[in-house]
């Protein structure tokens, strides 16, 4: 008997002292601690903290970089701890309704007053607006996704397919402004360069890829997923022409049998010099032009623009700080820094995507970084754009919807069908 | 066994069932406890109660009965060819080969291969335009779209097969040579053609292990997910929605964790009864021999 309770008192003990002993030490100097995803953009920010914390010096910054598809739970394990796990988080934007409605996330009004010439003004409208749900401020601009065209310029300004596309439709060659010149314009190049060329790398993977890609298209067909009221209008006829012309396109103009085709195939084909064109984020153009970047020997020879129609589809990501976050106080001292002027200016310099109009302005930014016409058309493109989805069920519509497109263009359905049946569950979701 | 004796059996295994019934009959009860639960992460302060509601609803959701019907394609389509190769393979690999152990080695390294790097491996080998093999099936004169609706998932059941007939191999390569050789001199000795003596003879003996091969292969093809989640996120359409796949989608993107937590009970039911079945196969095979 003695011995078994000695025993257990040891086993106890060490228990004790292995729980007791793994708490760091009583955090004289605050450590903020912020979840973020493994992207060029990180990397930036990473540049930028020694900075940061030379002019804070009772901040220590930590940053946990993960890929995206591992973010989600880590932010909401951390919402639901006692004493949240990251000081800071980025929130994608169709999270970022789902996160307030859950009460995650601490209203920054006040706070944003309190910083002098902090001009919140100064961030793109429709970016700044994705923070801001009901009438507050949940969330500060961190960079933009927006989608733009992007070409190989060395092909519109050849002058082989030049004299060729007047002889054969009568007007110049240049990057198409309607949906039916990009299709025609796409099934060009396909048809001049006898297929080794095709016209556009698309990407009509189910769910989240070819919804944000086709979604460009349905605002160039004058559609949308919701009417001003909230109403579902997926069904309408600028809708249907739409996913027809995108059909046609992949059929005509794609690279065959490219039905699971993403990001990274789209990228590499570009890259490859086998497409002439492909909707994808603005910020991809100075990685295509990088001649120690994936396209090598074509560096150079990309342009962006906006997409036909003019407008784009806009991904952003946001900073934020969790209600049950320890040392509110850093954190947003943390975020009005990295967000201010002088530090946005720094981050677009140093190759982050901009989300101040003031940085998109500056000709210090356009020498520094990659060029004027690229700030100003990527402004263009942000001022004019508009998110996937928003509201709390923003991640489950982009799937469906992203399901039955994907199955229209596989030929499972019609495109009348394939939106019809979205639109229903749509409606299914939002309740209507 | 002694009175004592069994006691202190009793209370040595102690600890291993405290310890699985922590690691595995507490989440196991939690989950069925969440699955009569309106129970969405999101919405933490609103739990209710709703029954049996969330598996009722399964009834008509029509996404659930095709992942499950692409999942039971998917285990019977992969499994049934990694048996059938695997057996082959053993068959030929049972009998002395030069260098035998480096080519058993050789054999096995696909099973060493982490499963989403396999899936990554393959959604770029078999990219229309930048992967390797329809460049090589081109020059043949073929061409395959490998992720069209047709075939995406046979495509993945092939992938399936590259990654874990290796296992096939090794555990029906074991059961061979653990074969006694009597009977087969005997059979020799009769006659029997090498064709007669597999049907009459091999596979009857190693069936046992044949089945033991099955099951660890079944249930691990059940929890397909990798491959779908790498190359087609279960696309064209749903034609790729594997159970697990669906499974993960609504309880981890829409964090509806209470319907989630229904779909995997029923899956772990569906399971359960081709298990019962397997084993059920097994004890009258034994009673038979």
């Amino acid at each position: 008997m003695f011995r078994r309770v000695t025993g257990f008192v040891i086993v106890l003990g060490m228990l004790a002292s292995w729980l007791f002993g793994c708490r760091p030490a009583a955090p004289s100097p605050v450590t903020l601690t912020i979840i973020m995803e493994q992207v060029p953009d990180t990397d930036v920010i990473r540049k930028l903290l020694p900075d940061f914390e030379k002019e804070n010096p009772g901040i220590k910054v930590v940053i946990d970089a993960m890929p995206y598809d591992a973010m989600r739970d880590k932010i909401l394990a951390s919402f639901m701890a006692p004493k949240a796990t990251y000081d800071v988080i980025i929130v994608d934007n169709p999270w970022m309704d789902e996160f307030v409605a859950g009460n995650f996330l601490e209203p920054l009004d006040d706070r944003i007053r309190g910083v002098p010439d902090y001009d919140f003004e100064d961030f793109v409208k429709p970016v700044r607006d994705i923070g801001v749900v009901g009438s507050k401020i949940y969330g500060i601009p961190f960079y933009n996704y927006a989608v733009g065209l992007i070409v190989r310029q060395d092909l519109f300004d050849d002058p082989a397919y030049r004299d060729a596309y007047q002889k054969k439709y009568g007007k110049p060659l240049a990057p198409p402004t309607t949906l039916e010149d990009y299709v025609r314009i796409a099934q060009f190049f396909k048809e001049q360069s006898g297929g080794k060329i095709y016209g556009a790398a698309m990407q009509p993977q189910r769910g989240y890829k070819v919804f944000e890609e086709w979604k460009n298209w349905l605002y160039a067909a004058g559609g949308n997923l919701l009417d001003d009221q909230g109403k579902v209008i997926l069904d309408r006829p600028e809708a249907v022409r739409a996913l027809e012309l995108y059909i046609e396109m992949y059929k005509t103009a794609a690279p065959p049998n490219s039905l699971n085709w993403g990001f990274d195939e789209a990228l590499r084909s570009m890259a490859a010099g086998e497409a002439a064109t492909m909707m994808s984020y603005n910020w991809m153009l100075p990685t295509l032009n990088n001649p120690q970047g994936p396209a090598g020997n074509l560096a150079g020879k990309f342009a962006l623009y906006e997409v036909p129609g003019g407008k784009a589809v806009l991904g952003a990501w946001h900073w934020a700080i969790p209600r049950n976050a320890p040392n509110k106080d850093a954190s947003w001292r943390f975020i009005s820094w990295v967000t201010s002027k002088r530090i946005e200016k720094q981050r677009v310099i140093l190759g982050g995507a901009p989300v101040r109009v003031s940085a998109m302005k500056d000709p210090e930014v356009w020498q520094k970084g990659f060029g004027q016409s690229y700030y100003e058309t990527v402004l263009k493109i942000l001022e004019d754009a508009e998110p996937l989805a928003r509201g709390p069920k923003a991640e489950e519509i982009i799937q469906v919807v992203g399901t039955e497109l994907n199955a229209a263009v596989a030929g499972e359905k019609t495109a009348e069908q394939a939106l019809r049946d979205a639109a229903a569950q749509v409606r299914r979701i939002l309740g209507q | 066994m002694g009175h004592r004796d069994r006691r202190l059996g009793r209370r040595m295994v102690l600890p291993l069932i405290l310890l699985l019934l922590a690691v595995q009959g507490y989440p196991m009860a939690f989950a069925v406890y969440i699955s009569a639960h309106d129970y969405r992460l999101t919405a933490l302060s609103e739990i209710r109660w709703v029954g049996l509601e969330q598996y009722r609803g399964l009834l008509g959701n029509s996404s659930y009965w095709t992942a499950m019907k692409n999942t039971l394609v998917f285990v019977f389509g992969a499994v049934g060819l990694e048996l059938l190769l695997g057996f082959l393979l053993a068959y030929l690999l049972w009998r002395p080969v030069p260098a035998q152990n480096l080519f058993r080695a050789i054999l096995l390294t696909p099973m060493f291969v982490t499963p989403i790097a396999v899936g990554l491996m393959f959604r770029f080998l078999l990219n229309n335009q930048l992967g390797i093999i329809p460049v090589w099936l081109r020059s043949l004169g073929l061409e395959i779209d490998w992720f069209g609706p047709d075939l995406a998932l046979f495509s993945l059941i092939l992938i399936d097969v590259w990654q874990w007939t290796p296992l096939m191999v090794l555990l029906l390569l074991a059961g061979l040579e653990a074969l006694p050789v009597e009977p087969f001199e005997a059979a020799r000795v009769d006659g029997a053609s090498e064709l007669q003596i597999i049907r009459h003879l091999t596979i009857p003996l190693i069936r046992p292990v044949m089945l033991a091969a099955i099951l660890i292969r079944m249930l691990d093809a059940f929890r397909v997910f990798e491959y779908v989640y790498a190359i087609t996120r279960g696309g064209p359409g749903e034609r790729t929605e594997t159970i697990l796949f669906h499974i993960y989608r609504v309880g981890f993107l829409y964090f509806r964790l209470g319907e989630a937590a229904a779909m995997a009970i029923t899956l772990a039911l569906v399971i359960f009864v081709l298990v019962v079945l397997l084993f059920r196969i097994l004890r009258r095979q034994e009673a038979l021999t």
